[in-house]
């Protein structure tokens, strides 16, 4: 059989499984377990209706206990043990992280991150949504801005370079710099503190993308009425933005904010690639690679440390999720 | 009136030519990575990208290898530096160290009395009063003309089972893309509009599975694929890329769903349709643009992937993805040719972008906007 | 002239890829100066037909092509298959691969360190009975090899887990030697000669040493190259094995004296191209290309016998660059001590064809089979030297077996916190400029951490 059949037939077989449970099952609950047309149909309807739920959500949740919160709770089991494994030592590597300078250091990069790097994306991104929205060719720049989503990590690090090495023949930061009269190489990459905000421009370049295709979707999906009212009311261009369209769009700038800053929680390659975590740019998500596999105690204790820094957003996310139900 | 056309069309302006500086920020880093492509490693190393359109004067070495004859008491060599070929030597010289200390045309005094001459069309006469023992190098400036080739991208495509990875590629990424899609859309519309008790509390476990590294999951995962008998394979791939890529389909569409127009969904219920056939019916096609988008993240997110392909799949080159590929067999130990890197860079981001551009008008396009009225 | 250079390198590629494709062997059995007679021996006394041993390794690229011959003629000989892979992130693979049980048959390791820990684990199986034997009689220096491959199992006992295949030699300095002889530098033969030699090239107001750190996520493991063969050559090999162990600290004063004799080299801004801040970031890969510039951006470059591969294309290792022993210091009286590394194999899922394998690489063939293709030196004592591809190579041999003292990788026997963590990112930080008792010191911490 040739690869591109077999390919092809376990799509089908793939998609179509999914798409049959869902019908299956939902058959299932209206015409045989609670049938409609049976002595009691208001009840099975209730009764369905108290299932279903549940039925919708059965392959989710299944997939996330699986996947992600079987081996979270192993690996909480097991950033209490020791290196090797074999010694419990309760709290040790969350205390022994503590006093690490190099965890300090991560964790301090790691808030700029946090502050920088979405606001800087969600920024760019609904400007970028907002100038191109009425613009002719606006799809054409949509797309543009929208490439280096598509390039991998390592792609990306290897793009960077271009940019940043100080060799004036390669990078071309350099080379400006040499136009502009300067007589000495500069290896931003190693200017301490500052090199932590060249990295971050990686990510905003790549993430900008991303949050500028969620937010146009969302500024095309306000009504057209509310913002030809506030015209008609005499409002100029910066008012309908900030006063009108901004506060409509508010849960989706929440959404895109949350989704980078569990990114950036989560991205170690560009510090892995550009710098090795070396000249003070560690992060924690490289931070725990450099113990991953070799000390997993250490390794999944960071790991927590990391989930624990994401609980505000998390109580965020449920205050905006409430907001939106009432 | 007047005034209000005038304002809008200088503001117009404004807005054209902040998009033109916008997306001109953002594409000269990919630019730079485009032109280095087409180089080779020596062109990359000796300049900048942004200069490869204009020649170069380039210093180059060359062994005169003619055979010495005897002239008037000194041994002569003479030779082209181009052989073959042509050119033009702007300046030349006898030593590494020196290689354009002499004009063309000029004739450049040596050590131990040995003299070079060289003319501009790369002629030369190298004279020694002492026997040539070893062929000496001569060296020259020459402007060297911008040169761009293919071989980056003939040897990526041409590495043996290259079309073979582009299929296992497609294989993982297409249902890894559409599975977690249907699985989650469900879920998103019930959290968004379904009532059940724990509904706050699912929302909060999926914000907060989103930020699990990848990394924690890998071990246990394939263990268990193991003890389940599915192994290394493509379904095993499949079933690990929905169960990472869920929690973030599941929060975006849900977020998506949860702003679709209540009174819609309200009023087919009071109709008679069930939640089956809502979300058939009215929420799956109002959301599109949602899914659509995600679907681009999530093909881009697995496209992409290098860990879990390596992890997951088996490593035999039967079921290599492009990703491992050409990270594994094509650049290992090329790591420092930086034209190769950048040519894969480029060909692994085609397709996605392929797949973006047609996507993207459903993207933008505002379906629901359009319904609602 | 570039252009005809890759021509050639690409038709040589294509041919060789063809001849595998067709299922020839490079060379036929019987041909040329290889050991046929074991060889054949070995073919009538093994048949695994159908079965596969499955190996993964570090070998990528142009060296998975090479070792995929070497393969062949083990396939050729038992009918078994062999599916080779390799990986740039072996090391998180195979721990991943091996604690989920679907590892390979055979692992090839880059670094004992790592091969000691899965060990320890439980999770390699020791070598047949007899092997470390054979290599004590079998390999020049043996009983070393068999130490750096035996280590602690699971319950403690010292068991033979590793079996050695393929030796770099770092002690290296390459130079180009059109360079030395048109500025009529001569080869240095003691240390003191090479750092007058090193001053004479900045007085001649050029630039002596390419160095490059940059390797990605490993950055700074050149540094620990130079700061190891330091060691050797300021003490005794006794006080090295201390080092070693971690007997003597990483904080010790003899050990911050061979960082500062590093120091000496890479933190002088006349000493190296592009000034010493730019050592810590410039790709170890594209630092010896500063050699072959014209004019050269400098004229000396300490590196391990693999580097070649990272020369530009169609440099001609002989002619185009060569390379001399990292000396010596005449006043210290130890000798000529010469650093090394390599891989080694170890049995992650044993079978009776892996077993076979492992027979396999005991043959000369198995060597000289890669040796003909060049980038390979063995310690085997069996193989016939005329198989190196080269005279470079061969010269190495002798570098490795005329050693009065043949050290491991220190930074390879470390833990990998420490020999693929702490030392690297210390080492970039000495060459950025902290002191190096402070780096030191903080080496030591990380390692008393994990005990």
């Amino acid at each position: 059989m040739s690869p591109i059949i077999q390919g092809l037939l376990t799509i089908v077989i793939g998609v179509g499984g999914c798409v049959g449970y869902f019908y299956a099952s939902n058959l299932l609950l209206d015409k045989v377990i609670f049938p409609v047309q049976s002595k009691n149909p208001g009840k099975n309807i209730n009764r369905a209706n108290m299932v279903r739920p549940w039925l919708f959500l059965f392959p989710a949740m299944f997939a996330l206990t699986l996947y992600l919160i079987y081996p979270v709770v192993g690996s909480f089991y097991r950033s209490l043990f020791n290196r090797s494994g074999d010694e419990f030592i309760a709290f040790g590597n969350y205390v022994s992280l503590g006093q690490d300078p190099g965890f300090r250091t991560a964790f301090l990069n790691n808030f700029m991150w946090m502050l920088v790097v979405p606001a800087a994306s969600t920024f760019f991104g609904l400007l970028v949504a907002q100038l191109t929205d009425r613009l002719k060719w606006g799809n054409i720049a949509k797309s543009l801005i929208f490439m280096p989503m598509a390039i991998s990590f390592v792609g990306a690090s290897l793009i960077w370079r271009f940019m940043y090495a100080n060799n004036p023949d390669i990078g071309l930061l350099n080379a400006i710099r040499f136009a502009m009269g300067a007589t000495e190489a500069l290896d931003v990459l190693q200017v301490q503190f500052w090199n932590n905000f060249f990295l971050m421009v990686i990510l905003i370049w790549i993430q900008t993308g991303f949050a500028m295709v969620i937010l146009s979707g969302a500024l095309r999906g306000i009504p057209e009425e509310t913002i030809e009212a506030a015209i008609i009311d005499g409002a100029n261009p910066f008012q309908i933005f900030f006063k009108i369209k901004v506060p409509q769009i508010m849960g989706t700038i929440v959404v895109v904010w949350t989704t980078i800053t569990i990114l950036v929680l989560k991205v170690f390659d560009i510090v892995y690639t550009m710098t090795g975590g070396n000249f003070g740019t560690e992060i924690l998500p490289s931070y725990m690679m450099s113990y991953m596999f070799r000390d997993d105690g250490r390794a999944t204790a960071v790991a927590f440390v990391i989930m624990i820094i994401v609980l505000p957003v998390m109580v965020w996310n449920i205050r905006q999720a409430r907001a939106e139900m009432k | 009136m007047d005034n209000i056309a005038g304002t809008k069309s200088s503001l117009n302006w404004a807005v054209q030519i902040s998009v033109i500086l916008l997306v001109v920020i953002w594409l000269i880093p990919t630019v730079g990575l485009l032109v280095s492509s087409f180089r080779d490693r020596d062109a990359i190393t000796n300049s900048g990208w942004w200069l490869s359109a204009l020649p170069v004067e380039q210093n180059f070495a060359v062994k005169a290898e003619g055979e010495p004859v005897s002239k008037d008491g000194v041994n002569v060599i003479e030779g082209n530096v181009f052989g073959e070929g042509s050119g033009t030597v702007s300046k030349f010289g006898g030593r590494r160290a020196a290689p354009d200390a002499f004009k063309a045309g000029e004739t450049a005094e040596l050590t131990k009395g040995r003299t070079l001459t060289m003319q501009s069309n790369g002629d030369y006469v190298y004279t020694s009063p002492a026997e040539i023992k070893r062929a000496p190098s001569v060296y020259f400036a020459a402007a060297q003309p911008p040169e761009f080739s293919m071989v980056n991208y003939e040897t990526i495509m041409g590495s043996a089972n290259m079309d073979r990875a582009f299929i296992n590629t497609l294989t993982v990424t297409i249902p890894a893309t559409i599975i977690p899609i249907l699985i989650a859309a469900f879920a998103a519309y019930a959290l968004a509009w379904m009532d059940f008790p724990g509904r706050g509390l699912l929302i909060a476990v999926v914000v907060g599975l989103l930020v699990v590294p990848l990394q924690l999951a890998l071990v246990p995962m394939l263990k268990l694929h193991n003890a389940m008998g599915v192994g290394q394979s493509f379904l095993g791939i499949w079933m690990a890329h929905t169960g990472f890529g869920l929690p973030l389909a599941i929060y975006l569409l849900r977020n998506y769903m949860v702003g679709l127009p209540r009174d819609i969904i309200e009023s087919a219920k009071v109709d008679g349709a069930t939640d089956f056939q809502v979300f058939t019916k009215i929420v799956l096609p109002l959301s599109f643009p949602a899914l659509a988008s995600f679907a681009i993240f999530q093909f881009l997110w697995t496209w992409n992937d290098l860990l879990v392909a390596k992890v997951f799949l088996p490593s035999n080159s039967e079921s290599w993805v492009m990703t491992v590929k050409i990270a594994d067999d094509l650049l290992g130990s090329r790591g420092g040719d930086w034209g190769i890197l950048a040519a894969a860079a480029f060909i692994s981001i085609a397709v996605p972008l392929i797949v973006f551009f047609t996507m993207q008008r459903y993207l933008v396009r505002g379906l629901l906007a359009g319904s609602v009225k | 002239m570039t252009k005809t250079y890759l021509t050639g390198a690409m038709a040589l590629a294509l041919m060789s890829t063809t001849a595998l494709a067709d299922g020839h062997l490079p060379f036929a059995p019987g041909e040329g100066a290889f050991s046929w007679d074991s060889y054949t021996a070995f073919a009538e006394a093994n048949d695994f037909s159908g079965q596969t041993v499955e190996i993964t390794g570090p070998w990528t690229g142009n060296e998975k092509e090479k070792f995929d011959k070497v393969v062949a003629y083990f396939e050729e000989a038992t009918g078994a298959d062999v599916n080779y892979s390799g990986s740039d992130s072996f090391e998180q693979d195979i721990v991943v691969s091996t604690r989920a049980g679907s590892a390979p048959n055979l692992a090839v390791f880059p670094q004992p360190g790592l091969a000691a820990d899965l060990a320890s684990q439980g999770l390699l199986t020791p070598l047949p009975e007899g092997t470390d034997d054979w290599i004590a009689s079998n390999f020049a220096a043996g009983p070393s090899w068999v130490d750096l491959g035996t280590y602690a199992d699971k319950d403690g006992n010292d068991q033979t887990f590793g079996m050695f295949y393929r030796v770099d030699l770092k002690s290296l300095v390459w130079y180009s030697p059109e360079a030395f002889d048109e500025a009529g530098y001569d080869i240095p033969e003691t240390m003191e000669d090479l750092k007058a030699l090193t001053d004479q090239i900045v007085a001649d107001g050029e630039t002596p040493w390419c160095i490059g750190l940059g390797s990605g996520a490993a950055t700074g493991w050149p540094a620990t190259d130079w700061v190891e063969d330091m060691m050797l050559r300021t003490n005794s090999p006794a006080d090295y094995d201390a080092w070693v162990a971690n007997e003597m600290k990483f904080d010790d004063p003899k050990v911050i004296a061979a960082i500062e004799e590093f120091g000496a080299f890479a933190r002088n801004d006349d000493y190296v191209d592009g000034g010493a801040s730019a050592v810590a970031n410039t790709d170890f890969r594209d630092s010896p290309t500063g050699l072959f510039a014209i004019p050269p951006k400098c004229y000396m470059h300490r590196q391990a016998s693999f580097i070649p591969a990272f020369f530009p294309e169609g440099t001609v290792v002989g002619e185009d660059a060569d390379f001399f022993y990292f000396p010596a210091y005449a006043e210290k009286d130890l000798g000529k001590p010469v650093l090394g590394a390599g891989t080694l194999f170890a049995i992650t899922n044993p079978s009776d064809a892996t077993t076979a394998f492992l027979e396999f690489l005991k043959l000369p063939i198995a060597h000289e089979s890669w040796m003909v293709q060049g980038g390979f030196l063995t310690a085997h004592a069996g193989v016939n030297l005329e198989t190196y591809q080269d005279d470079s190579l061969r010269a190495q041999g002798g570098i490795l077996q005329n050693a009065t003292t043949f050290r491991f990788d220190a930074s390879d026997l470390m833990p990998a916190e420490i020999g693929a963590g702490a030392f690297w990112t210390g080492m970039v930080d000495y060459t950025t400029g902290k002191d190096a008792a402070e780096v030191a010191k903080a080496i030591q911490e990380r390692w008393d951490a994990l005990n």
